[in-house]
């Protein structure tokens, strides 16, 4: 009872547990300093797990089921010690494997078991399946909002195009994110958060028809045919679409899609190639926030020239 | 008659006639193809067994058979990579053809995890996880080595057990250099540092995270992997 009451207090004043995961400390240090910067102006309070370690991808999955969900499941249980009821990542391949262990310690009784007892032997308390997985967009669209986003707009992204690019696992499969199925989700098959931010912020959003395709970047190295195909396709749809920039929000995708960027000159050319940039940089640009500020120089795609060229 | 997914017959079986009249009228083109009949006796309910006693796997015996994995498979449908077929793999191993699905070796490790399959599935079935399962009875068999993907997640497994944390640099660094991906050469690598460099995004330094108390998550993490864990 007690502990139900303190869920409550925590989500009425929006303290939810921020888990960076390990894309944020390293190459996306962009995203996380611009969705820092983007939540914090609209007031949104999150704290880091702390001692968080990394959730599995989808790559421990294949290697150990026992594993692959042992090792989200700690962060998880971290976050419930916190007393947080959610659980807030930047990352599709977190969101998936986070809420894939929620979905494998409530559904199975004996897995339950067996994962407390490897929690218990490493040190966590018990976890139950109870905290809920966020994306951190689905977490600005419905704390904050379109609403909001306009009313802290400086410099809005006017006669800017922009091609918004949701990946994989942001929704999918909705037997774990809920997608389509709970309230506050969004939409499996035509997500449109990103869109309807990214309008408030003043961008002009192009239809783009590759929003959920795959970018590869499950195999970004180990399959480079796959992923250089599928990086390609979602710059040129964009391209097609007209958009003067790819607007992405899941490190992984956002990495495999500027890696190819340079082998994408070399077998198509140069003009289908548009700059990547996270979604929470372009806000960030758009709430007034300089060009260094939400570091558009870490991009590997040339978005710092490309914006400094489109008057941002 | 035109045959409907030609790529799951074997081409040896395919009997195309350059030129065929049937009472004086021409009907080549797709009427001149044929399929040689074949009879299949040999199955073995051990592949079922196998994979729906994982946990991964569990969801295979909802399928059937409606073809709306594949229809939305990236593999399959976006790459263009026909002989990737997840319905058909369910079936082979549902059905327990092993010589068949031994076939599949060569391909089946290509899935690149993106679950419109698992988002689809009118019957529940986690597609995506049933087909690594597949996979992972094959090997289990023998059937099928190590593959580029199964290698780069072990090495993803042994690295983000030496510290808690993934570091995605070191892992791309000794997985390229074993594999020798000639794409991602010195060069490359070189102007990727610089620029990481350049941007302080080399993980280094007090401001890294750090999992405290590591060692013994991981001695945990170590104990799941030699008992086996389920799947």
């Amino acid at each position: 009872m007690k502990a139900e009451a303190k869920v409550e207090v925590q989500e009425k004043i929006g303290g939810m547990a921020f888990y960076p995961g390990c894309s944020l400390d390293g190459l996306g240090k962009a995203y996380e300093k611009s969705a820092k910067a983007v939540i914090h102006d609209l007031g949104i309070q999150v704290e880091n797990i702390k001692n968080y370690n990394c959730c599995g991808a989808t790559e421990v999955k294949t290697v150990n089921y026992d594993l692959s969900v042992f090792l989200p499941a700690r962060n998880l249980a971290l976050a419930k010690n916190m007393g947080s009821g959610v659980v807030v990542a930047p990352c599709n391949g977190c969101v998936y494997s986070l809420s894939r262990a929620n979905k494998a310690v409530t559904e199975d009784e004996s897995t339950r078991q067996r994962i407390n007892g490897y929690l218990g032997k490493a040190g966590v308390s018990s976890y139950d399946g109870s905290v809920e997985v966020k994306h951190l967009l689905e977490v600005i669209y419905q704390r904050a909002g379109p609403q909001a986003v306009r009313s802290h707009v400086k410099k809005p992204l006017s006669g800017l195009k922009v091609a918004c690019y949701y990946g994989c696992l942001y929704t999918r499969p909705k037997v774990y994110t809920g997608a389509g199925l709970q309230e506050g989700k969004d939409n499996p098959e035509h997500p449109h958060y990103m869109d309807d931010l990214l309008e408030a912020a003043g961008a002009t959003v192009v239809d783009f028809s590759a929003k959920t395709i795959c970018c590869g970047g499950g195999h970004a190295v180990a399959d480079r045919e796959v992923s250089l195909g599928f990086s390609a396709a979602i710059l040129n749809e964009a391209t097609r679409a007209g958009a003067d920039v790819v607007s992405t929000m899941c490190p992984l995708g956002h990495i495999n899609i500027e890696t190819n960027i340079p082998k994408i000159i070399e077998q198509y050319g140069d003009a289908i190639v548009r700059p990547v940039m996270y979604f929470t940089q372009l806000l960030g640009v758009a709430f007034g926030h300089s060009r260094k500020d939400v570091r558009l120089a870490d991009n590997f795609s040339g978005a710092d020239t490309a914006m400094h060229r489109l008057g941002f | 008659m035109p045959i409907h997914e030609k790529n799951l017959v074997d081409k040896d079986r395919l009997l195309v006639k350059e030129e065929a009249k049937l009472d004086g009228l021409d009907v080549s083109g797709q009427w001149s193809t044929f399929i040689e009949q074949r009879i299949l006796g040999d199955y073995s309910t051990d592949v079922l067994d196998a994979v729906a006693s994982t946990p991964a796997g569990k969801t295979i015996v909802n399928c059937w058979q409606c073809g709306t994995c594949t229809a939305g498979c990236c593999m399959h449908t976006d790459f263009g990579l026909r002989e990737f077929n997840p319905r058909y793999f369910i079936y082979l191993a549902q059905k327990g053809a092993e010589d068949e699905l031994k076939k599949y070796a060569p391909v089946i490790w290509r899935c690149v995890t993106c679950n419109k399959c698992v988002e689809r599935c009118p019957k529940g079935v986690r597609v995506e996880e049933v087909v690594h399962s597949i996979e992972g009875y094959m090997r289990s068999k023998g059937w099928m080595g190590d593959t580029p993907a199964s290698r780069w997640d072990e090495a993803f497994v042994k690295n983000t057990l030496q510290t808690g944390v993934l570091d995605e640099l070191a892992l791309t660094r000794s997985y390229v250099s074993r594999e020798k991906l000639a794409e991602f050469n010195n060069r490359f690598m070189l102007r990727m540092a610089l620029k990481l460099v350049r941007t302080g995004r080399i993980r280094t330094g007090p401001l890294r995270h750090r999992v405290k108390g590591w060692e013994k998550v991981r001695d945990v993490a170590k104990e799941i992997l030699e008992g086996g864990g389920e799947g």
